[in-house]
């Protein structure tokens, strides 16, 4: 039997484990080191070379710690790093065009989470005539999706030639994305809690229904909810049972609100640290796909794939995340420093 | 192949409206791509249906109903979201517990949908339903349910059993007293969806209800009544609920109504001695749509 405290000790041993790791390949490859120097002015020719090749390599594995194994140590682990996500997208300047650029956006993020193992739902979809999607929820659940994906927020530009574009001409559309992060689901799903209360929130359902009961028996299940203090609405209509609609309209609502509580915890951190680093604008372009030069650029990064297609079909998605990831890390390690 | 798609949609568009025709086609591809749909079909056939009438629970087959998925089959009343939502509430509003189980009563049945709620939202050990209606094919309907929700439908769990709630679908006629021998009283909880519908407001009905539903489902008084205003059942069910040892100590009592009802219903309920409090919860489109009654 695990007990609560061996399940806190086990998570505690399992974060420390990098740590745990990181010394014990410092000391193994210092005390190769000091086994090596010796031989570096062995009599015999052959051991000397290969004392000096052994030489090389270990002290390019103990700068390697320095340089970057021991600093990322420092990068305080990420309180958010349990949560899972839920992408929203919304078509934005193009059109039809843009709708089209939404729905690939959208196979593209869900192949990147079945790439990580993670499950993924379309929550909610307004399909357009054409084979489009004019604004989706995509949920996206496990550990640590939140974290990797929470910099996809922003505006996503596609300069193309439309497949419905007879004249050949380059069309620029755009897809905003947001990532709210997702709190494990609780069964009374609309019992307030720490993020909102009951009474705040306006539960409203669609269209009116005449006499309703016994004389009806179309299906009504769109259901709207507010939340008066902040004023955010979220519609749900996309299953057949208004319950269920219920269900995730509080569970988008409970992810804005968080979002809404951790971006101003994150300013007030900044604040106390007088460091006027800018929050991320979500209106601001990200990112671009340029089709003619089968490039995507990330416009914060500076950095541009130049096969578009392993980022549409493949996974390129991921050196994006990472090199974000980084930089994020880097910036998070200056912080520290400028705080000693 | 897409433009056969894209006429059947704009067809079903003429019939319920841009919007409405848009999720009920999503929802009939959904149900023919997983498997759900019972009978061999295809989407024509199901979009043809719908056109004709045809509600589209009995074409898919299945209802929600709060967190359970019932099966629907003509001509047995479709489980209605303002019945979903009062029922929910009322489940909300009780912890029973091993300790303190409790008896449920509820009448005209239908599909079973109100007691397979409760049994599935209250704890295990917890809850003993009955559910009584006159339509063979309703009981057959409710058991097939109680099966499907994984809910037992004997009366009698052998003592080796864990815990389980159980609901017992009966044939019976609740204007006939022949039917109490089978009831064991007293209940905690009587519940009721009787047919209310008068029978001036009933030919004015939309197809779905008029040509596909039981018509013994909705009319609310028998032909040869005095009074045509839908009321029957609740002076039948009143009495009922006055027969000494029927009722529980604290019992509670919820009867659904039809549009305009309420204050009538209430008073035919004031007429039964036992109870203390009576109230009207109201649904979410905010008609008045149940009086509940405590004793
Ligand atoms: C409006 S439906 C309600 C069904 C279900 N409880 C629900 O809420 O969806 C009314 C039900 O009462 C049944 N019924 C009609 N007359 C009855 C009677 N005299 N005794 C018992 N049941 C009756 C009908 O067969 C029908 O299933």
């Amino acid at each position: 039997m695990s007990s609560a405290v061996d399940i806190t000790r086990a998570k505690q041993i399992k974060e420390l484990e990098p740590l745990q790791d990181a010394w014990v390949s410092w000391s193994h490859a210092r005390d190769s080191l000091q086994e090596t120097i010796p031989l570096l002015s062995d009599e015999d020719p052959a051991m000397r070379a290969l004392a000096s090749e052994e030489y090389v390599s270990l002290t390019e594995t103990l700068s390697e710690h320095v340089h970057s194994v021991f600093p990322k140590l420092l990068v305080p682990s990420s309180s958010t790093r349990h949560l899972s996500a839920m992408l929203e997208f919304k078509s934005g300047v193009g059109g039809s065009e843009a709708s089209l650029f939404l729905a690939d956006l959208l196979r593209v993020y869900v192949r990147h989470a079945n790439a990580n193992r993670w499950k993924t739902q379309v929550i909610a979809s307004n399909e357009t005539d054409g084979g489009g999607v004019k604004d989706a929820i995509l949920e996206i659940k496990g550990e640590g999706s939140y974290d990797a994906l929470r910099w996809e927020s922003g505006v996503h530009r596609v300069q193309r030639v439309p497949a419905t574009e007879a004249s050949g001409r380059t069309h620029t559309s755009t897809v905003a994305i947001v990532v709210l992060p997702l709190t494990e689901e609780t069964d009374n799903f609309s019992s307030g809690d720490d993020i909102f209360s009951m009474d705040d929130v306006k539960i409203e359902v669609m269209r009116a229904r005449g006499a309703g009961g016994q004389h009806v028996n179309k299906t009504e299940s769109a259901v709207r909810l507010t939340h008066v203090p902040t004023g955010i609405t979220v519609s749900m209509q996309d299953e057949r049972s208004q319950h269920q609609n219920k269900r995730r309209a509080f569970q988008v609502l409970r992810a804005r609100l968080m979002d809404i509580k951790l971006t101003k915890e994150m300013e007030d951190r900044r604040a106390t640290r007088r460091n006027l680093v800018r929050g991320a604008d979500r209106s601001e372009k990200i990112r671009t796909y340029n089709y003619a030069q089968d490039r995507v650029t990330d416009h914060r990064l500076g950095l541009s794939l130049m096969n578009l297609t392993s980022l549409l079909e493949g996974d390129g998605l991921q050196d994006f995340i990472d090199a974000l990831k980084r930089s994020h890390d880097e910036d998070l390690m200056e912080e520290i420093v400028e705080g000693l | 192949m897409f433009d056969h798609m894209a006429r059947l949609l704009a067809s079903l568009c003429t019939h319920l409206g841009r919007e409405q025709a848009k999720q009920e086609f999503k929802w009939m591809k959904q149900a023919l791509d997983k498997g759900l749909i019972y009978a061999p079909t295809d989407l024509s056939t199901m979009v043809q249906r719908r056109l004709r009438g045809e509600p589209l629970q009995y074409i898919l087959g299945t209802t929600p109903f709060g967190p359970l998925d019932l099966l629907t089959r003509p001509p047995i009343l479709i489980p209605r979201p303002e019945t979903e939502d009062w029922a929910l509430r009322l489940a909300n509003g009780f912890f029973p517990s091993p300790t303190r189980p409790l008896s449920v009563l509820d009448l005209c049945t239908g599909s079973g949908c109100i007691p397979l709620l409760l049994c599935h939202l209250w704890p295990p050990g917890t809850t003993r339903a009955i559910g009584v209606d006159i339509s063979p094919s309703a009981i057959q309907l409710a058991i097939d349910n109680a099966v499907r929700c994984n809910i037992a439908t004997y009366d009698e769990v052998p003592r080796t059993l864990p815990q389980t709630n159980t609901f017992t679908p009966l044939l019976g006629d609740i204007r006939d007293s022949a039917f109490l021998g089978s009831l064991k009283p007293p209940f905690d909880i009587v519940t009721a969806n009787p047919p209310y519908i008068p029978k001036r407001e009933y030919v004015e009905l939309p197809t779905s209800v008029k040509d596909f539903e039981d018509p013994v489902a909705l009319i609310g008084d028998p032909p040869e009544a005095a009074q045509q205003d839908g009321l029957s059942f609740y002076h039948c069910i009143a009495q009922l609920l006055s027969i000494k040892g029927m009722l529980k100590e604290s019992a509670f009592v919820a009867l659904e109504v039809g549009q305009g009802q309420a204050e009538s219903v209430e008073s035919i309920l004031r007429e039964v001695a036992a109870f203390r409090e009576i109230d009207i919860w109201r649904d979410p489109w905010e008609k008045k749509r149940v009086v509940v009654a405590r004793c």
